[in-house]
Order: C-alpha cells, then structure tokens, then sequence
C-alpha cells in the first residue's frame, strides 16, 4: 500500500486522487483527501491535513471528514472541507461554515461576442469599478434602512424581485429559488443587521471580485447547450458573500456557543470548531440566522449582477434584455444544509458543511433545479486573474464520495504577508493587460498583488481531478477579460 | 508595544508584544489596522469603548471583534489604538480608545473577522504577547 505522511499525519492511498487518513485516537471518523499527488504536496504544506483530522471530532460527524482537491489551512475547519453531521443527534458548527456566509460564486450568461467587447474593455472595467462598490466603506447599491435588511434576510431574492432589482428568471435558476425557507431574520443580532444596512449589494474586498470572460472551450456539448454556453461568449462571473452581517453572524453564534455549550468545545481540540448540540436551542437559532444570512448574500450577488445588466447598457447602447443576459447559476461554497443522504443503506438527514467546498448533485437529483435536472448542477469555479474558470456539472459519483460536494476555486498557496514581497499590485496589472489583455481596476494596489495569479495553486489540476473523480464534471472553461476587485 | 504580522495560507496573523496586558491588545489592534491599510493619514477623531468578557482570550476576541464592528458602522478605520485590561471577580474588561481615520480618505481592505483559531494570550519574561488570526 502507498503511503505518505505530513507531520505525522499518514496518509493511505485508496485509488487515484484518494487518500485516506485512518480513525485514531479521538477520531471519530476516518479523513479523506481528494487530491492528485501534486496537489496533496502543496496540501501537506501547511495546517490543512490537521485542519481536517480535527473536524473528525465534531459530535455525530458520519462517514469522513473530506477534503476537496483545492484544500488549504483556513481557520478550525480548513477551507475546502466537507463534513457531514447528524442532524438528529450530532452538531452545526458555526466555525465550519465559515464567517463569509454563502460566500459563493454566481455567472451570468450575455449574447455578446468576445469581439463585441475588444477594444471596449477600458471603457467597461472603469464603468463597472464606477458603479459596483467595492473595498471597505463604499457602501452598497442599496442605501439599507432596518426594514429593507429584516426584509431581505425573510425573503432573498423574492425582495429583490419585488423591487424590481431581479426578474422571475433570475429566481428559477438560483438555489432554492434565491430564498430560504428556514430563514429567521429575528436570530441574527442588532449588530449584524448594523452593519448589513449600508453593504447590500458590494462586493467587498480580499478574494471577491466581478469579472468580465469570454468561454474560451467546451468539454461537453449536450451540457454546454442546456447551460446556453457556446465558445467566444461573453459571461460575468461574480464573486462574493454575505458582508459584515454575515461575519458577525458567526462571530456571534461562535461566542454564544462557547459560553453556553462550553464542555463541548472543551472536547474539541480547536475552539473555532465550537458547535451546537443539533436539537438545542442554539442550534436551531443558528440555522435560521444563517439561512437568513444565505438570502441576504443570494440579494448582494443579484443587486450586482443587476447593476452590471444596467452597466452594459450603458456602454454597449442596447437593453440589457437585447444582450440576452441571464443567470447561469449561483452556487454557494460557505454553507450548512440540511440534506438527506444514504449511509449505510439507509437515508439520513444530515447537516452537510462545506466550507471553502460547493454542492454538485448529478443529473436527476430532485433538488436540481427543474432547468437542469436533465444534466445536473451547474458548479462554477473562479480561477485566479490570470488562470481561466470553469463551469462543471454536478458528478454522478459526487453522491457516493462526497456528499454531493466538489471543489470552490483555485485554492491558495502563498500568504498575504509573502504575496505583498512577491508581487507589486501596479506590475501585475500592467502585465496583466499587455501580456494577457485581462484589464483589472482595484480600490487597493496591495489587493491586486494579493490576489496575483501567482498565488493560488493550479485550477486545471484541481479541475482535472475533480472531473476524473467524477464529482464534478468539466463542462468549459473560461478566460478573464476585465476584472474589479476592493 | 509592537506588532508583527505573520504568514498565514489564506488569512493574516498578528503576533503581538506590551509591557502590560493592555498594551499587548492595543498592539493587536494596530495590527488589525495595519493588515487594513498600508498608509493612514494622521486625521480623525478619537472615540473610547469598554469591553467586558469572561476571560483573557475572550476579552480580546471581543475588542478586535468591536473594532471591527465600530469600523463598518462608523465608517472609520481605528488605528493608534490604546487599552487597559482589569479584571474584578473573574470579569475581565477592556477601556479602550482610537483614533478613527475615515475610510474614504483611504485605501483599505476588509478584514472579515477575528478568529480563535491558534489564538495565544501569555505572559513573556518582558510583558505580555498576543497571536491571533484574522479572516481576510
């Protein structure tokens, strides 16, 4: 049997990119990693493999703690991990969703051509960095009083639509319909709500950005027609999550859960695991604040993607209507569900965590939305600046392995602190635009040298194993043409 | 006082040292404004808070938490910050201040929040040092 081991974490190879850490000691199930050898290299770098031996402690965690092809050290529960509990008799762990709530990843589709767009690409990077806020303190594009967040944190994208800030297409190709139904505004703080109100519909800063792209292959025609994606066609794709709101959302059920659950944490061996007993007051409280949480960011993504329906008509002259621009799919890579799964031959509702990891049912899986229940989940992974995205399909082994799970995006491989000696951010940007023709406008220098290319690991490798795992299918890839970012 | 920040894969840790508790957390908090922004101009006004929590970790959990809080809601970035820890009948307390710098005059990137993962509190030869690691 192969075998490798990272301070002293041995790993055992199953078959191709599978890797198995064996239950031992306080384990209470074994660990998977999902990686071909050169990415499990990078994975064994940090903290990620003891990031995820610690996640196999969480009460009522069943079958593995898994961790996808993009994995990297996050915080408690490594970014790009997936762990399913009990939902009757294990836990919800605030800290394995992360503090960016349904931070995720959503693609619109337009009619435009790739030389539609050649030659305007200034024009439209500075017309979007103009009306898209961006960075710390720019606001949002909705001015937010309490009522319009209370009422956003109810109804997702349901409010959107209301006023007039979506159309009923966008709701029937988002997740749930853009709104979730566990969604209980009054659990999430008068903090959160605070700092919410003047950030609906902004992107933030760090990772997020919006980009222009240009489909650049297909792999599968019959799934690229149902997606309606065709090579050379301009999409956006939008990046970014719940905000301030959601942040103090997790900080403070974190907080909460330590104070009032404070023998379970003692029994963890990482205290931002901390996790709710499923079935106790706090549990419950955190699944409706973060369902309330996943529509506030399902309307920041919808305001900006709206907003850049009305930039494009500005600089191309035409309706947005006329440019065909549509949702593809929004999909969410910070996130706990309640779904129900096989284990052991019998179906169980379990809380499905995935952090840093994003949902891939296959084809026929009734929670597919009716549009694609024929071919499967559309999955989009952001690739960096300067390295191509893709969109794939939910795997017909995705079930089986993963809890219906694939990877969310490149994964990083270099810190902040190193990027910012590496890279300077004006350099980067102007390579990027004379070498690539990929034109980039950030509030911050320091961002863009962040966020170079060269700091996140190879995404067609983490393509590649995912659709040879058959968790997520590669359907196409594409490529940037212009980028904003805080 | 000093800070230090410190390589991390996807976020920002900050190693803190003060000759006093209160000082070690204030360096925290410039860390926080430091991993912010870069250049920050000497303007803004000075704003005080108090803290309270049930122990050493959780104190400074909470601060840098407010901090960030004050930061989105007040629209300004607290940076040349200064704090006393006390403690009385094993409630722990943070008086603290800052100087806000508006964060339009200013380039700066959001820190998401603070984390307790890997989070250190101790007593050194010289004083006290602090680590904590923010989500970027």
């Amino acid at each position: 049997m192969t075998t490798r081991e990272f301070d002293g974490i041995r790993l055992e190879r199953v078959r191709e990119h599978v890797w198995e850490i064996p239950r031992e000691g306080e384990m209470r199930v074994p660990a998977r990693v999902l990686a071909s050898e050169s990415l499990l290299e990078r994975i064994g770098d940090d903290k990620t493999l003891k990031q995820l031996t610690n996640a196999t402690h969480l009460p009522g965690m069943t079958g593995r703690a898994i961790c996808m092809p993009d994995g990297h050290q996050g915080y408690g529960f490594p970014v790009g991990g997936v762990g399913a509990t009990d939902a009757e008799n294990g836990c919800i762990s605030p800290g394995a969703v992360g503090y960016d709530i349904n931070c995720g990843v959503r693609m619109m589709k337009t009619n435009l051509t790739y030389d539609d767009v050649r030659g305007r690409e200034e024009e439209l990077v500075e017309s979007l960095f103009a009306n898209v806020p961006s960075g710390l303190g720019g606001g949002g594009i909705v001015d937010g009083d309490l009522p319009t967040v209370e009422a956003v944190l109810d109804r997702g994208v349901d409010w959107a639509l209301e006023e007039g800030w979506a159309v009923p297409a966008d709701l029937e190709h988002c997740e749930d319909e853009g709104r979730r139904p566990d969604a209980d505004p009054d659990a999430v703080s008068q903090k959160a709500k605070d700092r919410g109100k003047n950030q609906l519909g902004s992107l933030g800063s760090g990772n997020h950005f919006l980009e222009v792209q240009r489909v650049t292959d297909v792999y599968r025609d019959d799934v690229a027609d149902a997606y309606g994606l065709e090579p050379d066609q301009i999409v956006v794709l939008i990046h970014c999550g719940s905000r301030g709101l959601g942040h103090q959302t997790c900080t403070d059920y974190l907080r909460k859960i330590e104070q009032r659950h404070d023998d379970l944490l003692g029994a963890l061996p990482d205290k931002e695991l901390a996790a709710a007993p499923a079935g106790s007051e706090l549990a419950e409280a955190y699944y409706g604040a973060m369902c309330a949480c996943i529509n506030f960011a399902w309307v920041n993504r919808q305001l900006i993607m709206h907003r850049t329906r009305q930039v494009f008509e500005r600089v191309f002259d035409r309706s947005w209507e006329s440019m065909d621009m549509q949702l593809l799919y929004d999909v969410a890579h910070n996130i706990a569900k309640k779904e129900v799964h096989e284990v052991d031959g019998a179906e169980r509702e379990l809380y499905v965590h995935r952090k840093g990891a994003t949902r891939a049912f296959p084809a026929g899986h009734p929670e597919v939305p009716a549009a694609y229940r024929d071919v499967g989940q559309p999955i989009i992974i952001p690739g960096s600046m300067g390295a191509g995205s893709y969109v794939l399909r939910g795997g017909e082994a995705s079930m089986d392995l993963t809890f219906g799970s694939t990877a969310h995006g490149a994964g990083r491989l270099m810190s902040r602190t190193q990027a910012k000696q590496e890279f300077w951010g004006e350099t980067v940007q102007d390579e990027l635009r004379d070498q690539q023709q990929v034109y980039v406008k950030a509030q911050s220098g320091a961002t863009v040298a962040e966020e170079a290319p060269g700091v996140y690991k190879d995404v067609d490798e983490v393509v590649r194993v995912s659709d040879e795992l058959g968790i997520g299918d590669k359907v196409a890839r594409t490529y940037p043409v212009c980028n904003i970012k805080g | 006082m000093s800070f230090e920040l410190c390589p991390h894969t996807a976020d920002v840790a900050v190693a803190s040292h003060g000759e006093s508790l209160g000082e070690s957390f204030a360096a925290a908090a410039d860390g926080l404004a430091a991993a912010t922004c870069e250049e920050v101009p000497k303007t803004g006004e000075r704003f005080s808070l108090t803290v309270r929590a049930e122990g050493r970790e959780a104190l400074l959990f909470d601060y840098l938490d407010r901090l960030i809080y004050e930061r989105d809601v007040r629209g300004v970035l607290p940076v040349d910050n200064e704090a006393t820890v006390r403690e009385a009948d094993g409630e722990w307390a943070v008086e603290a201040s800052a100087r806000g710098v508006p964060l339009g005059v200013i380039a700066a990137r959001d820190v998401k929040a603070v984390t307790y993962s890997e989070m250190r509190v101790e007593r050194v030869d010289d004083g006290w040092e602090t680590y904590v690691v923010l989500d970027v």
